[in-house]
């Protein structure tokens, strides 16, 4: 070029700085020449990288949670569709505007500033990850959802799996309910399985089988457009769904069990002797798990820990009550097998039992007369068992007992369980200084004093009672399939065989045969054609100096705790029942119709006698 | 007829329309519209072209002042009435068509500087005196135009005027003392810029500031640009722009839209394109003997230079983001016609050497 120019007539100033900004435009060119090749060759990875996190999102496809089933295969915890309310934090424009746009829509799972801060922390934490803000949307919320799309950027809705129990409150406690993992939780799963905003069990089966019950959760990687709508799938990851869990609980006799108690508070447990399965299992009040599988609000949370009636406590397990008269028979098991009182010795029973200055009430103020140990558990003659408690002390009844199952942790397969006490001579000493005094013995003879016990210890031990010994671990699941298909079937346990006198425990039998049928305090237990054996349990919670009063008469709060303990048919025990009733007065009356609605329940459908055994 | 000129421009012209092609399609769906009216504007401006190009020898020098003060008439109007889009008041709506002056203007006040330039000429380079009339003559459409505003378009016009300088052979000294001048007046420029330009020019300096913000130009367009790599995602996979991440991607950014699909050797192949575009009108310009059509065609040169750079910097992250669209390859009809008229005005001023010979300019212009 520069020859050619050279030929022509042009100033050469001219040609001299119209060259000079050639040169300039060659530089300006080689410097973008640079800067290309910087972001394009050099860091091109880089920006590859920023340009796939712009365009992909992963989406999560939650694995649907496992079912859980009764013992005829009915489904008492399972997971239905729902449409969910799902923000993608990376993708919002306006967090406050969207919100407020929002919350004219939907009801969120919590309150408005607490949705604001959770999609703020995950912004700052995993931007693109998807958060539940709200559930189970009605279609109406979510057409205006749609409707309205173009004002929300950065949130959809979903169909999710949601966590659905349709038999509500009936099996709160046993099921127990699932939310959303805390970040501690997160943190602890082993294998980082745990994503923002999966449902793990929090209590309950649903807890204690969460590993069974919890599928993997797939993913759906998905290109999406600067407003974060989903353009097309690019890559899809199967969830698999969880595993299921058979319980051997029987939906109809736990929908019995809750009737029966009806709005009172206590527990109503039913449990196969032979085999420790566990039938129903029903504490009341309870609360809808299904609330939890939304997400539940604060104040709903705050009403049910405040309620006094402790709606979460579950108190077949949890809660610890005087026995009363139901830890008679123990008594006389101990009396017997420790041949420290015939069964044919009679006692006198004049109304009232005197030790040094202090007078013992019989809860038949005229006196039962002479008794001997058959009519004194028929009639629940308490002289009878003050006289007998005194002469056995507290470490031979305390044996039998443990033995038995009370006073221990049962080792059922539900989270949560307490142990009562059966006191004794050494935890006496261990609590006290004082000594172990006589009238100690007297009262422990009717279940009153230090001991207090679990509805679930005290249907253990009567089940020892109605097998002639043989503690069963109660358990609830009978199998559990895996998510691999695998399947773990539960077989019995049993805890120990306890070395009674066969003709000693026949005796014990015939006796709470008697109480329901011979004219007892059990009679409301009755049955037609089956042969109920139990014991009722009056639990004084305060003691009223002076006149007996009517536990009817009390303020609630220190009414009288009532049980009710049976298992049928005596000569072959297919079930015992334990009912016990808050304050509810008198066992024969308020605890005993439970025990024989679930009972009636229980053998409806089943044929018992010599032709056939059993049933379904 | 100077076809290397014109072919150039058409290849450009070609890739642009792939490219708006590519830009304007939303995922799956083909953009057509904006494809079609840019091919009309592509027809147009041929036709401007040759318009200019057949102009009469010396009608265009004699036009120039008449040109730039119509030119002016028409930026008060847009001032006064045209449409306001994005915050801006650029656009005079014709019909259909949204017509920009401020493209049209850069056109006029090469051509005027050129004439006011030529008649100025002197051996041994033009002083301070004659320069500041033609300081003045740019002021007037450098204020219209910031007044809309559009700093960068008006900052075109002082590019162009420094260009120009620098041709018609303004004394080093005087060009130092602006150039050291305008160094100064970069803080005080400061104070007169609009809230949003500011934010521009300070995410410029820092983008991850405000990342959705006004940031959000900057960085969506160099991951477009980095994304890319080596050869590219290829034709019609690229994700910044058929996604939306891109903004204005047809327009003042289509070259990232170009360069996420066809990688840097791609962008070379373009570099390359607009380099000889640009070597090409210098060479007019030294071989041009009328000073007017030299002048005219370094103009010519420096306003097509400036858009380039500017704009490629622009998307590459290296200037903060001013309106200023890629010649023949942004979506647009003003940019397209000025940049045709602009080398239609070259290949006629080049052209009309061959009527000047003999005729005597000043100085040496017989040939031997």
């Amino acid at each position: 070029m520069t020859g050619r120019i050279r030929k022509r007539e042009q100033d050469p100033d001219i040609t001299r700085r119209s060259r000079l900004l050639l040169y300039v435009a060659f530089g300006a060119f080689a410097l973008l020449l640079g800067r290309l090749y910087w972001l394009q060759v050099v860091e091109s990875d880089r920006y590859r990288n920023l340009a796939e996190n712009n365009r992909l999102r992963l989406r999560t496809v939650r694995a649907p949670r496992g079912l859980i089933l009764d013992r005829k295969g009915r489904a008492i915890a399972e997971t239905q569709g729902s449409f969910d309310l799902v923000c993608s934090p990376v993708d919002v424009k306006d967090l406050e505007a969207e919100v407020g746009l929002l919350a004219e829509i939907v009801e969120f799972d919590v309150d408005d500033n607490e949705v604001l801060d959770k999609i703020r922390s995950a912004k700052r934490s995993n931007p693109y990850s998807g958060i539940t803000v709200a559930r189970d949307l009605r279609f109406e919320q979510v057409s205006v959802i749609e409707f309205n799309r173009e004002n929300l950027p950065g949130f959809s809705v979903l169909v999710e799996a949601k966590r659905s129990y349709p038999y509500g409150t009936t099996f709160a406690h046993v099921l127990g309910y699932v939310g959303e993992a805390s970040p501690e939780e997160m943190d602890r799963s082993e294998d980082g399985s745990l994503a923002m905003g999966d449902l793990i069990g929090k209590y309950g089966l649903e807890r204690l089988m969460d590993n069974v019950l919890r599928g993997v959760n797939g993913g759906r990687k998905v290109e999406v457009d600067a407003a974060g709508r989903d353009q097309r799938l690019v890559e899809e990851v199967p969830s698999r769904a969880g595993g299921a869990v058979h319980t051997s609980l029987d939906a109809d006799l736990q929908v019995t069990a809750q009737e029966a108690l009806g709005n009172r508070a206590g527990a109503v447990i039913a449990l196969a002797p032979r085999t420790g399965e566990v039938l129903a299992f029903y504490s009341g009040p309870a609360f809808d798990p299904n609330a939890f599988a939304r997400g539940i609000r604060k104040a709903d949370w705050r009403v049910l820990n405040t309620d006094p009636r402790k709606p979460m406590q579950n108190k077949g397990l949890q809660g610890t009550y005087a026995p009363g008269s139901t830890i008679k028979p123990f008594l006389a098991m101990t009396a017997l097998e420790e041949k420290m009182q015939e069964k044919g010795k009679t006692v006198l029973c004049p109304g009232s039992y005197r030790l040094g200055n202090r007078v013992f009430r019989c809860w038949r103020e005229k006196g039962h007369g002479a008794v001997d140990m058959y009519r004194a558990i028929v009639q629940s003659c308490d002289v009878y068992f003050y006289t007998l408690g005194l002469k056995l002390g507290p470490d031979r009844v305390a044996k039998l007992e443990k033995d038995a199952g009370l006073g221990t942790i049962t080792g059922i397969d539900l989270p949560g369980e307490r142990k009562g006490l059966v006191p004794d001579t050494e935890w006496k000493r261990t609590v006290s200084k004082d000594r172990w005094y006589d009238y100690e013995s007297v009262i422990l003879g009717i279940g009153q004093g230090a001991v207090h016990l679990t509805p679930l210890e005290m249907t253990v031990g009567y089940a020892a009672l109605a097998t002639g010994g043989e503690v069963m671990r109660p358990r609830v699941v009978s199998k559990a399939i895996g998510k691999d298909g695998k399947v773990r079937e539960l077989a019995p346990e049993m805890l120990r065989k306890l070395p009674w006198n066969p003709e000693n425990v026949e005796f014990v039998r015939k006796a709470l045969a008697g109480v329901v049928n011979d004219y007892g305090t059990g009679g409301g237990a009755k049955l037609p054609g089956i042969v109920v054996g139990g014991k009722t349990g009056t639990a004084q919670v305060a003691s009223v100096k002076g006149k007996m009063i009517k536990s009817e008469d009390l303020p609630y709060e220190i009414r009288d705790h009532a049980w009710f303990v049976a298992f049928a048919p005596v000569d072959d025990p297919q079930i015992v029942v334990a009912a016990m009733v808050e304050h509810g007065g008198h066992g024969g009356s308020a605890a005993a119709p439970i025990v024989k609605a679930v009972m009636q329940e229980f053998f409806r459908t089943r044929f018992v006698g010599p032709q056939r055994k059993g049933g379904a | 007829m100077d076809w290397p000129l014109l072919l150039n421009a058409l290849a450009l012209c070609a890739i642009g329309l792939l490219n708006v092609y590519s830009g304007t399609r939303v995922h799956g769906v083909p953009g057509t519209a904006l494809v079609t009216r840019q091919l009309v504007w592509i027809l147009l401006g041929v036709g401007a072209f040759f318009a200019v190009y057949l102009l009469s020898d010396g009608f265009i020098e004699e036009t120039a002042n008449g040109f730039f003060l119509a030119m002016l008439l028409l930026l008060v109007v847009v001032l006064l009435a045209g449409k306001v889009r994005g915050g801006a008041q650029r656009w005079i709506a014709i019909g259909a068509f949204n017509f920009q002056p401020s493209e049209f203007a850069k056109i006029a006040v090469t051509l005027a500087l050129a004439r006011y330039f030529s008649s100025k000429y002197r051996y041994g380079g033009i002083g301070l005196k004659e320069f500041l009339p033609a300081i003045g003559l740019v002021l007037a459409p450098f204020l219209l135009v910031a007044l809309q505003p559009d700093l960068g378009s008006a900052g075109v016009f002082l590019f162009i005027l420094a260009g120009m300088a620098v041709v018609a052979c303004l004394r080093w000294k005087v060009l130092a003392f602006f150039a050291a001048a305008g160094a100064a007046a970069v803080p005080v420029l400061w104070f007169f810029m609009k809230e949003y330009q500011r934010q521009r020019v300070l995410t410029f300096m820092n983008p991850e500031l405000d990342p959705l913000g006004a940031g959000y130009h900057v960085i969506q367009s160099k991951i477009a640009v980095g994304s890319g790599g080596i050869i590219g995602k290829g034709y019609l996979q690229g994700t910044q722009g058929s996604l939306r991440f891109l903004p204005e991607q047809h327009t003042d950014f289509a070259f990232a839209v170009f360069s996420e699909e066809w990688g840097f050797l791609g962008s070379l192949l373009l570099l390359v394109l607009f380099l000889l575009l640009v070597y090409r009108l210098f060479f007019l310009t030294v071989r041009s003997q009328d000073r007017f059509a030299s002048f005219a065609c370094g103009g010519i040169a420096v306003f097509f230079l400036t858009h380039i750079v500017i704009n490629l910097a622009m998307v590459c992250g290296l200037f903060p983001v001013v309106g200023i669209p890629l010649p023949f390859l942004s979506y647009g009809g003003s940019s397209m016609l000025t940049g045709m008229m602009a080398l239609g005005a070259a290949a006629n001023l080049s052209r009309s050497r061959f009527t000047f010979q003999g005729g005597g300019g000043k100085g040496r212009g017989i040939s031997s």
